[in-house]
């Protein structure tokens, strides 16, 4: 479905998942609810992870013989530390594959992975190999039955490729064959080199995006760590009896988050597990370009409205707009420059300029950085459709990503979506309700932290609350204006909020003689 | 929504994350091989006869090398690919023909597999051509194989020696 705007809105899969994740809303609030900290609750788990092996590791002895002892001395005679903080590194990874994986298919499903934001889905890719890695090296380390087996399995999968001439697989081929240097090497990959590689990947992943959340809220760490301790404390992990490669383990509790792979080895061969893994990253890293579609056109600079304040590069949630030195002989020292490679064409670069303002006496209305399908003139002309009949009326700037506003269309609700709600100019509103005349106005736009374009949600509500530049002015009566964060799909509890918005004005309204807004035609003029 | 069913919905959600957890963090169980059977793994590193023999180098041959490289044969770097043949019981397990290792096949034919067998006492039998001769076996070993469930057996074809390794429990 195409929006005002020409882009595409949220199709049923996303408004199916907006619709489960909204049942967490109710319970955690917008801003705490776990699925809009996913990757922050990931990178929170793998924290646990670190310090937890870091614990263990002290105890831990890089020997054939001593492995298994040590990791079996912090789970039986140390079970109050040791055994809890084993659990707790077994099952912290372990919920970090469950909130990768949904984190994988939630932006999948959302389409978050078209256009500019490609090289974070791509950089994504190895990321999940990595921590699979990781989780399987780990399992090395306590050389039980298990650890036999998955060193065993994992040296089947690497002879299938030709690498070695020696096959890896003869090192695990009897117990003579292992040696001790085996859990130094595995130890030096599980404790330096993986952790190295997944931070460097994890600072490629969030290398185009602005100001990303590494870290979940506090009551979200909080909780998952309540959950998994409580879980350390009830279940914890043991190993199975050390590995005997003279002997061949015939059940293993296996750990299907990280060793699913294996079982999937046995009962069909490596090669398919290879096809398998190589071939879901090729379709999972071309999605970004299927189907290819045009993409949408990116903000525009318009040199004679930038004043050079830097308040779009500073909003700009991927980081697409540099400011740079003046081309145009004006006396200012820096201009906006759009770098078409990084804009989502989110419109969000338009709210923060402080050109932005429909008061402004200019026929066509430009602003000093905007989108040519939505530019700030479309958004006045839009605002001023209800002047001279707009004192009954609410205007409801909707998100094409947020709840959908045009159902709510009426004779006395105005409605526009547009890419973002942070695209809303403050003056704008100031406008709405000064110069058209609006009863009130309504922004409705995605729930807390989980704004389609980041952060369009969170800076229209700095803006009003006039904490963040260009603020909504304080003549603004704020009584008149609502502002409204839901998912989409929430269209009836929108509704509901626009209804008893719109009685709370018509009392007020009542109450104050009925008067008109103030100006009708009132514009006022910016230099 | 009322606190305290906040609370209980936050409550559920890290219990439900816990119990996915729980649920297969540790299991279901799996089971590598088949009850009442165990291992046997073959493992192979066997350098083959060369494609074409050595041969004495002559005395201009000799003198034409420098002083310091003179040596007495020249060899070319080719080997035989290695057939091996493995049976048990008279059934076939696997005939394989395996290339030397390295860019001008001159190393060493490796393999490694594993086959379930079920427990009990079987007889094995090994047989292996490492000539360039397109028929016929250069070696050909049996042995008495005894396993019980879970038990792992490794028989090791080396240069020269093929050897069983089972595990004695007598």
């Amino acid at each position: 479905m195409k929006s005002d705007a020409g882009g595409t809105r949220p199709g049923p899969a996303a408004r199916t998942l907006a619709r489960m994740e909204g049942l967490f809303s109710r319970a955690f609030g917008g801003e705490n609810n776990p699925f809009h900290h996913l990757g922050a609750l990931t990178i929170f788990f793998f924290y646990v992870a670190l310090v937890t092996g870091i614990y263990l590791f002290i105890f831990y002895r890089t020997s054939l013989e001593g492995a298994w002892e040590s990791v079996e001395y912090l789970t039986r005679e140390q079970w109050y530390a040791g055994g809890i903080m084993r659990s707790l590194h077994r099952y912290a990874s372990d919920a970090a594959v469950i909130t990768l994986g949904i984190h994988l298919v939630r932006e999948l499903v959302r389409g978050r992975m078209k256009g500019p934001r490609w090289f974070s889905w791509i950089t994504g890719m190895p990321l999940v190999w990595i921590v699979i890695v990781f989780g399987i090296s780990g399992y090395w380390m306590v050389w039980d039955q298990l650890a036999q087996y998955v060193a065993v399995s994992t040296a089947q999968l690497v002879d299938w490729l030709p690498i070695f001439t020696d096959p890896m697989s003869r090192n695990f081929i009897s117990n003579e064959a292992v040696s001790s240097r085996l859990f130094t090497l595995i130890a030096f990959i599980h404790l330096v080199g993986l952790p190295i590689v997944l931070v460097l990947g994890i600072w490629f992943h969030l290398l185009r995006i602005r100001y990303p959340r590494i870290n979940p809220p506090r009551k979200l760490m909080l909780g998952s760590m309540a959950g998994l301790l409580a879980l350390s404390v009830v279940f914890p992990v043991f190993s199975h009896p050390p590995a005997d490669l003279d002997r061949v383990p015939v059940s293993l509790d296996i750990d299907w988050f990280y060793l699913a792979i294996f079982p999937l080895q046995a009962v069909t061969s490596e090669g398919v597990v290879w096809a398998l893994g190589t071939g879901g990253t090729i379709l999972l890293a071309i999605l970004p370009w299927l189907p290819p579609r045009k993409r949408e056109a990116v903000a525009e600079v318009h040199l004679p409205d930038c004043t050079g304040c830097g308040f779009c590069a500073e909003d700009c949630p991927y980081g697409a707009i540099d400011m740079v030195a003046r081309t145009d002989g004006r006396n200012f020292e820096l201009e906006a420059k759009v770098n078409a490679d990084l804009c989502v064409s989110c419109g969000i670069c338009t709210g923060s300029c402080p050109s932005s303002s429909p008061f402004r006496q200019r026929e066509p209305l430009t602003t000093g950085i905007e989108l040519p399908q939505f530019p700030i003139d479309r958004l006045r002309r839009e605002i001023d459709q209800e002047r001279g009949r707009a004192d009954n009326s609410i205007l409801l700037l909707g998100c094409d990503h947020g709840p959908t506003v045009d159902a709510l269309a009426s004779d006395d609700i105005h409605t526009l979506s547009l890419p973002c709600v942070g695209m809303t100019p403050p003056a704008s509103i100031d406008y709405a309700m000064r110069a058209t005349g609006y009863a009130g106005v309504v922004i409705a736009g995605c729930e807390g932290c989980d704004c389609h374009h980041r952060l369009g949600e969170r800076w229209t509500q700095e803006r009003i609350e006039r904490i963040r530049q260009p603020a909504l002015r304080k003549r603004v009566p704020r009584e008149r204006l609502l502002s409204v964060w839901l998912k989409v799909g929430q269209e009836k509890r929108l509704a509901s909020q626009v209804e008893a918005f719109r009685n709370t004005l018509e009392e007020s309204r009542k109450d104050d003689g009925d008067k008109n807004p103030q100006g009708a035609d009132a514009r006022e003029v910016v230099q | 929504m009322s606190r305290p069913i906040r609370i209980i919905g936050q409550t559920a959600t890290w219990l439900g994350l816990a119990a996915l957890v729980a649920a297969l963090a540790q299991g279901p169980a799996f089971s590598p091989v088949a009850d009442g059977h165990g291992e046997l793994r073959l493992s192979m590193a066997h350098l083959a006869e060369r494609l074409v023999p050595c041969r004495p180098l002559t005395e201009e041959e000799r003198l034409a090398l420098p002083p310091t490289r003179r040596v007495t044969e020249i060899c070319e770097r080719g080997r035989s690919p290695t057939v091996i043949e493995l049976r048990l019981d008279g059934e076939l397990l696997v005939r394989e023909t395996v290339t030397a290792a390295g860019w001008h096949n001159d190393g060493r034919a490796y393999l490694v597999t594993t086959f379930a067998v079920p427990a009990g006492e079987h007889r094995l039998r090994m047989s292996l051509r490492d000539t360039p001769r397109d028929e016929g076996f250069d070696m050909e070993k049996e042995f008495t194989l005894r396993l019980e469930s879970g038990d792992a057996a490794l028989l090791e074809v080396g240069d020269g020696d093929v050897r069983l390794k089972a595990p004695d429990r007598h």
